[in-house]
């Protein structure tokens, strides 16, 4: 180890590796972070003691180890995952040997690296600033290497004003530059990552955990109008067995009967989150399906794959539809039901007239029932361990819409009505920012269908009976309720919930321009210039670069001449300073000449004069000159009293 | 190589007495590749200096006495018919020499006294059209006596330019003077002085020197000066371009001699009278007396 390494170079490099690596920690397994942390941990305890540095041996066991860990969390190296790791491990092993300059620069490189690394994970506005900055202090490390006595606050004032002039470049860099489809190797062998979000089984109070999320799932953006509160149910998975307590999609497909529409069509885009399952939550009732959709039996959308991106779909919904008939099969599996129903349930459906008169009586008369008799709803509602649908009606008689929707098509089924359980989300919040809805895990919901002779599947939801301001209100009431927030008019909230609307607008529009703008909408748009080949796009980018650089030049220079300026004015502050002791430089008198002359009339200054005549002639004639020569003149003509 | 300018500058001082400003700018000017002229009445010090430099800088060491009968060939050599191997052969002059001290240069006749310039501005020496490279590194002293005195023909404008520097002795201060005349004698305590600084050492010096650096705002003071004596009624003639250049070159020696690698303002000022006193024609002849007015009129930024 040479002594000259200082350690403050070490701890700011160690500082920037830290950093650097730190969000990684959601996206490798703890195995290897740890063992990067270790690395890491031992390197900065070897800033002070350095005799604990590891010699070569433990270094090779080290490397070994790394290895090892690596082929045991992968055996191979292809993949996002496994490379990403590898670089994390090779730079804390590369942390174990700093021993000249170059191994600095060798690691400040690779922190580089592991720093656009991030992107592989996560592309969000937030990730990119971070970036950013992390970029900043990496390159305030190399300008601390580099200056040999530099200043942290000067050295990362550099590294910002490079990074802030590397900026335009960048961005034509990003917005000319060819771009290509990564390759699908890239993406190969992830781990499904456990997300929240709707399952694909229902037992009642399993929803009540996404009940307080904010966690956003997806956008619309309509065309035109908005549909109104009411008819913003977004459609989920539709589950039609139930063994009493479980409620569960079945694996059973028929052909779609496409549902005859009526009234009038909103068009949207619907911009999906990253999302565990690949459903697409459309407005009931969605017919205009674009091509990488496929749409079930049950009128459920879902993607080839599920995304780990933000994905963008193009639809159109109708609220007003007719399914038209139902055959056997389907009759059959919409009216099942685990066993026979108890008498007190039959009783109930008898005393709702659910034999003997028309389904729509019986459906009106039950949801008259949950709202005349001692219904309430709430999301934190009594365990219900044996006989859930029995028990809630007669009971407990607290839930929220699972509860309600599952004892509503449940009865439905004892009175020989096909009906089931759709869930999904309903309603979503209207960003006024950028005018598009938002929903929520929150929002997420579940209702029923119920099959009628003439009007086909019929969506009817027991929750509004007893909730209605569930429904209508553009906003989730189930927030409200969970965090306490019931006045929804305290200014602080207001203005909350406008800061977030504002945010939703950034990061929509940062979603939209930034990570959607593919080789397609690369083309779009530069098409709209009028560039529409290769050889155009070339002169394009050499002509923007090389403007940008000019410019960029021409403001460099210009700054350089006029921090020789400031150099000056110090200087003639310091002269100033000394002009009420008679002492008034000479025209044709040099600094030193001048700083001899002074020192022999205020001789205790001697030390001040002299730093200060030498930085300044530094400055002034000197070969190199740094910004920070700059700045300790100022302070020493600051700090000087004559 | 600074320790060894310093000894050396000290094994001089104790030679020629009371002059160290001098020694050094006879030094400088040896360091920045120019040759110095000496000029004042005869017997105070001129050949003492050039020997002792000679001496300390380990260098071959010539002295020419111009007088008004001194032919080119008795300078620079000629070719002597050998009776032995019937063909002309090359005997060299004194100017083949790392040292030349040309003493009395005023009292030759023109011709010879540009065969000597001439041989100083090309080291090279052409006889019979074959090419003699002087011996590196090459340097010429040569004294002058004071215009105004009996048989002298004054070395016109374009050949004073030849030399880097002109520097003048002067008498001695009292002190020193005693000390003179206490002393040994001075030839033998020159013969005595060990080389300082062997000729590599000087060669790799001189190298550096022209490395130092030069900052604009020091080109922006250099052609201040450069105008002002082209613009000023003092002067009748400005500085040539050749004579900034030379300005340029002393100081980065001087600077570098003072253990900087950058030209200061000061630098300058303190190579001004010596290299440019005698460029500048300005009715007298003390060089000091010449500059002044430009080092109290040109300001330093």
């Amino acid at each position: 180890m040479k002594p000259e390494l200082d350690k403050n170079i070490l701890i700011f490099l160690l500082s920037s590796v830290g950093l650097i690596v730190l969000p990684h920690i959601y996206h490798i397994p703890a195995a290897v972070f740890g063992f990067f942390g270790l690395l890491f941990s031992w390197r900065f305890i070897g800033i002070w003691k350095q005799k604990w540095l590891p010699n070569k041996p433990v270094i090779f066991i080290a490397v070994v180890c790394g290895i090892a860990l690596l082929y045991n969390q992968h055996q191979g190296l292809f993949g996002r995952d496994a490379g990403t790791q590898l670089f994390i491990i090779a730079l804390g092993l590369k942390l174990m040997e700093i021993k000249t300059e170059r191994d600095l620069y060798l690691i400040t490189y690779f922190a580089f690296i592991v720093a656009a690394s991030q992107f592989l994970y996560e592309q969000s506005i937030l990730m990119t600033a971070y970036i950013l900055l992390i970029c900043c202090v990496l390159l305030a490390t190399l300008v601390y290497i580099n200056s040999g006595k530099a200043q942290t606050l000067s050295a990362i004032k550099t590294a910002v004003i490079i990074t802030v002039q590397a900026l335009p470049i960048a961005l034509a860099l990003f917005i000319l530059f060819p771009r290509i489809d990564a390759p699908k190797w890239m993406l190969l062998n992830d781990p499904h990552q456990a997300r929240a979000g709707l399952s694909d089984s229902m037992e009642p109070g399993s929803i009540s955990d996404l009940g307080g999320s904010d966690e956003l799932v997806f956008r619309v953006k309509f065309a035109s109008a908005i549909p109104p509160p009411r008819l913003r149910y977004w459609r989920g998975p539709v589950l039609t067995y139930t063994d009493g307590k479980r409620w569960t999609q079945i694996a059973f497909q028929k052909p779609m009967r496409s549902p005859v529409v009526t009234g009038r069509a909103y068009q949207y885009k619907l911009l999906m989150e990253p999302q565990d399952k690949n459903w697409i939550f459309a407005l009931d009732m969605p017919v205009e399906i674009p091509s990488p959709l496929t749409i079930s039996s049950a009128y459920q959308l879902s993607a080839v794959d599920r995304s780990d991106n933000r994905t963008e779909y193009d639809l159109i919904s109708y609220t007003d539809y007719n399914t038209g008939p139902i055959n056997l099969g389907e009759y059959k599996t919409a009216t099942q039901l685990p066993s026979e129903p108890s008498d007190k349930i039959k009783q109930l459906v008898a005393q709702l007239h659910g034999f003997d008169s028309a389904p729509d009586n019986f459906i009106n008369r039950l949801l008259n029932h949950f709202r005349v008799e001692d219904f309430h709803y709430t999301l934190t509602p009594p365990l219900i361990e044996e006989n859930p649908i029995e028990n809630f009606l007669f009971k407990t008689r607290y839930g929220f819409c699972s509860h309600y929707a599952s004892a509503f098509v449940y009865l439905m089924r004892v009175a020989h009505i096909p009906a089931r359980v759709v869930t999904g989300y309903q309603g979503g919040e209207l960003n006024k920012a950028g005018d598009f809805l938002e929903i929520r895990q929150a929002d997420a919901h579940a209702w029923a269908e119920v099959w009628l002779n003439d009007k086909g599947w019929v969506r009817v939801d027991p929750t509004a009976a007893i909730a209605p301001e569930r429904i209508e209100q553009s906003s989730s009431i189930d927030w409200h309720t969970t965090y306490g927030i019931a006045a929804a008019n305290v200014p602080a909230y207001n203005w909350l919930k406008q800061a977030r609307q504002l945010w939703g607008k950034v990061d929509y529009n940062w979603q939209r321009w930034v990570i959607n703008y593919d080789n397609k909408s690369q083309a779009n748009f530069l098409s709209s210039f009028g560039i529409n080949d290769l050889k155009t796009l070339t002169y394009w980018m050499i002509a923007v670069i090389a403007s940008i650089t000019a410019v960029l030049c021409w403001f460099l220079l210009y700054h350089k001449s006029k921090s020789a300026d400031k150099v000056l004015s110090s200087y003639n502050r310091f002269c100033k300073k000394l002009v009420k002791h008679g002492l008034i430089r000479n025209a044709g008198e040099g600094a030193k000449d001048y700083a001899e002359r002074v020192k022999t009339k205020l001789p205790a200054q001697t030390a001040d004069i002299d730093q200060i005549t030498a930085v300044f002639i530094k400055l002034r004639f000197g070969r190199i000159v740094t910004g920070e020569d700059l700045q300790s003149l100022k302070r020493l003509v600051d700090l000087f009293r004559a | 190589m600074h320790n060894a300018i310093d000894q050396l500058l000290e094994s001089a001082n104790q030679v020629i007495l009371g002059k160290p400003r001098q020694v050094k700018l006879a030094l400088c000017c040896l360091l920045a590749h120019g040759h110095l002229l000496i000029e004042d009445i005869p017997g105070v010090g001129k050949t003492t200096l050039a020997h002792t430099l000679a001496k300390l800088l380990g260098l071959n060491y010539q002295r020419i006495q111009f007088t008004s009968d001194i032919l080119p060939a008795d300078i620079i050599g000629a070719s002597v018919f050998d009776a032995k191997n019937h063909e002309f052969k090359f005997h060299p002059g004194p100017v083949f020499n790392q040292m030349v001290l040309a003493d009395e240069i005023n009292r030759a006749t023109p011709k010879a006294q540009s065969a000597m310039l001439e041989a100083m501005e090309e080291r090279q020496v052409t006889i019979e059209g074959k090419t003699y490279p002087l011996p590196l590194p090459f340097f010429v002293i040569a004294t002058q006596n004071p215009s105004h005195q009996i048989g002298t023909f004054p070395l016109p404008e374009s050949q004073l330019d030849r030399f880097l520097m002109r520097i003048e002795l002067g008498y001695p201060d009292h002190q020193a003077e005693r000390q003179l005349l206490m002393g040994k004698n001075r030839h033998q305590l020159c013969e005595s002085l060990p080389v300082q600084l062997p000729s590599l050492q000087l060669q790799r010096i001189q190298l550096a020197v022209t490395e130092v650096h030069v900052s604009a705002a020091l080109l922006d003071y250099c052609q201040a000066i450069i105008k002002y004596t082209r613009e000023s009624p003092d002067y009748h003639c400005g500085l040539s371009p050749r004579a900034g250049l030379a300005l340029l070159t002393a100081a980065k020696a001087w600077s570098f001699m003072d253990r900087r690698d950058a030209v200061i303002p000061e630098d300058i000022q303190a190579v001004l009278a010596a290299v440019t006193g005698h460029r500048l024609r300005a009715g007298s002849t003390q060089s000091e007396a010449i500059v002044a007015p430009i080092l109290a009129n040109v300001a330093v930024h």
